[in-house]
């Protein structure tokens, strides 16, 4: 066998170590005039925003001879507020109820949206077996990409005209949505894993299943966690705002409430959902901390 | 129990091993040597299935390895134990976890997927911790444990698929001198105590003179050496070492030099 040998000189050496690569430049060129073209097209401008801060300042501050219309300070009837919290507590009932019903779909369809799985799934470098990991891998994608690209306002609407308002139409909506984004980021988790284990499983005769469980989720569980608490957390924001299109919840509320300009309940309401959304995450880092 | 008789081995159509004759029997301790490269573990993989047979007759215990089909290979497969240079265990798994994984194949898919063992397999696998000297750390996690100490996990989860045959691709090379010996104390008693056959890919040449009956050495895609390590002398060595695809050759003359330095020191000793 003849050795095969490269040189290097050190000008080629300092060359190929410095940070002023001509593909370096021209990422950062391209990065530059696509953001200056976006920005130019879509009419941003600081000085719109300068110049309309005063209006901004108007509709805070409301006008004083419409009794509410200011959203500061914030409507303190006990009684709405209670109503606020209630519908509040259905919104998250929602997201719990959609984000299983996600992770029931979306988990194992990432599993088929995994090529490092499928190859488990389906070993052997045969036409056959290489087809039906192709054709798999690209139907779980495609599936995962449509739950994912519709908005939930969108499937909510879809869902309200074939089971009516309610929650759940919000909660088949967040569920359809999540599946997908749930799908696309679990399998990133599932290619990202150390071969090592599923090789040292593989080479025991163990099954599909058992390799799944033994060298895979255990790699996984915490990208899982991560993700699923992550998901929760947006659902609980996006389930705020379904009831937008009458899909339940406290966002039925807060749409009824901008539109009457009573602005001293909308600002009751997004407190009341901050407060939730803070102690949901609060939560999730508790359990984080704990799995991880 | 392993038999090739003019094998030729590769991953395409090109072969990597050719003409390739080989016996191994059960109980016996073979160490493969050469070059990085060389097909050392090209050699190993196969025994496990997992290099192509191109041209030959392959048998390892009654499976002819060139006409397999899945149900076959997972058979095989469950009888013979692999231990990486790696590792490959788990790490978020605890030792007992990793060591149980190696008993999958006995354990029916119900009771593995939920991880509900029986009293008869933690026996077991206590016993197979103990052997390696463990058993202690059974509850740890994998990535708190030294790399000496997850080789010895991998050996017990070896163990504990009650193989017939154990491999090893290189299980000191990551390891430091002390954890090294002491891994292969653990190979030599698991050689010892349940008569498992072992095959090790080696880069320490002392190593396989101390611990092994046979060696192997693989150069020229082929097996250039068979024999025993009072046969392995320097000439064969030189057969071993002499090709240098990647440029290696100097490391393991240097080694070799060491091996010749040390005989020539024990010789004068012995004078």
């Amino acid at each position: 066998m003849t050795p095969v040998t490269i040189q290097i000189t050190p000008d080629q050496l300092k060359k190929s170590a410095s940070p002023f690569q001509w593909h370096t430049i021209l990422i950062l060129c391209l990065l530059v005039f696509t953001y200056s073209v976006s920005w130019y097209d879509t009419g941003m401008s600081v000085g719109s925003l300068i110049d309309g801060m005063g209006y901004m300042n108007s509709y805070i501050v409301g006008n004083p001879d419409i009794e509410g219309s200011s959203f500061f300070p914030p409507s303190l009837i006990v009684s709405d507020i209670g109503l606020y919290i209630k519908a509040m507590f259905e919104t998250v009932e929602m997201a719990v109820v959609a984000l299983f019903l996600s992770i029931a779909v979306g988990f194992p369809l990432s599993f088929l949206a995994s090529r490092n799985i499928l190859k488990i799934l389906i070993p052997g470098r045969t036409v056959l077996a290489v087809v039906v990991r192709r054709v798999l891998y690209g139907c779980a994608t495609l599936m995962a990409n449509v739950f994912r690209s519709i908005n939930e306002i969108v499937w909510a609407l879809l869902f309200v005209s074939a089971v009516g308002l309610g929650p759940m139409a919000g909660i088949l909506a967040l569920a359809i949505h999540t599946a997908g984004v749930l799908c696309k980021l679990l399998s990133e988790g599932n290619e990202a894993i150390d071969p090592g284990p599923v090789e040292a499983l593989t080479a025991t005769g163990a099954s599909f299943p058992k390799i799944i469980v033994y060298a895979v989720l255990p790699q996984t569980m915490p990208h899982f966690i991560s993700m699923v608490l992550y998901r929760f957390e947006s659902d609980v924001r996006s389930a705020s705002i379904l009831g937008f299109v009458g899909a339940g919840g406290v966002g039925f509320y807060l749409f009824d409430k901008v539109r009457a300009f009573e602005n001293g309940d909308v600002t009751t309401i997004i407190i009341i959902i901050v407060i939730t959304v803070w102690l949901i995450d609060r939560l999730s880092a508790i359990i984080r901390k704990n799995f991880i | 129990m392993i038999d090739l008789k003019s094998v030729h081995l590769g991953y395409s159509d090109t072969p990597i091993l050719k003409d390739i004759n080989l016996h191994i029997e059960k109980g016996e301790f073979v160490s493969i040597i050469g070059l990085s490269g060389a097909g050392k573990s090209t050699l190993l993989m196969s025994i496990i299935g997992n290099i192509r047979v191109l041209q030959g007759n392959y048998q390892v215990f009654d499976y002819d390895l060139c006409a397999m089909n899945k149900k076959a290979l997972r058979e095989l497969r469950s009888r013979i134990g692999f231990i990486f240079q790696s590792y490959n265990l788990v790490n978020r798994l605890s030792v007992l976890h990793n060591v149980m994984s190696g008993m999958l194949k006995n354990i029916p898919v119900g009771r593995s997927l939920i991880k509900l063992y029986s009293n008869e397999e933690h026996d077991k696998a206590y016993e197979y911790m103990q052997v390696v000297g463990i058993e202690q750390l059974a509850m740890k996690r994998c990535d708190e444990l030294s790399g000496g100490q997850r080789q010895r996990v991998a050996i017990a989860r070896a163990l504990a698929q009650e193989p017939d045959i154990l491999l090893a691709d290189e299980p000191v090379a990551a390891l430091d001198p002390k954890s090294a010996a002491r891994v292969m104390d653990v190979l030599l008693k698991v050689n010892e105590t349940y008569g498992v056959t072992v095959i090790a890919n080696l880069h320490h040449l002392d190593f396989a003179r101390d611990y092994c009956n046979r060696i192997l050495g693989v150069s020229s895609q082929t097996i250039s050496f068979n024999g025993s390590p009072d046969q392995l002398f320097d000439h064969d060595m030189e057969a071993i070492y002499k090709n240098d695809p990647v440029g290696m050759a100097s490391i393991n003359i240097a080694t070799v030099d060491n091996v010749k330095t040390r005989e020539n020191n024990n010789m004068k000793k012995a004078a």
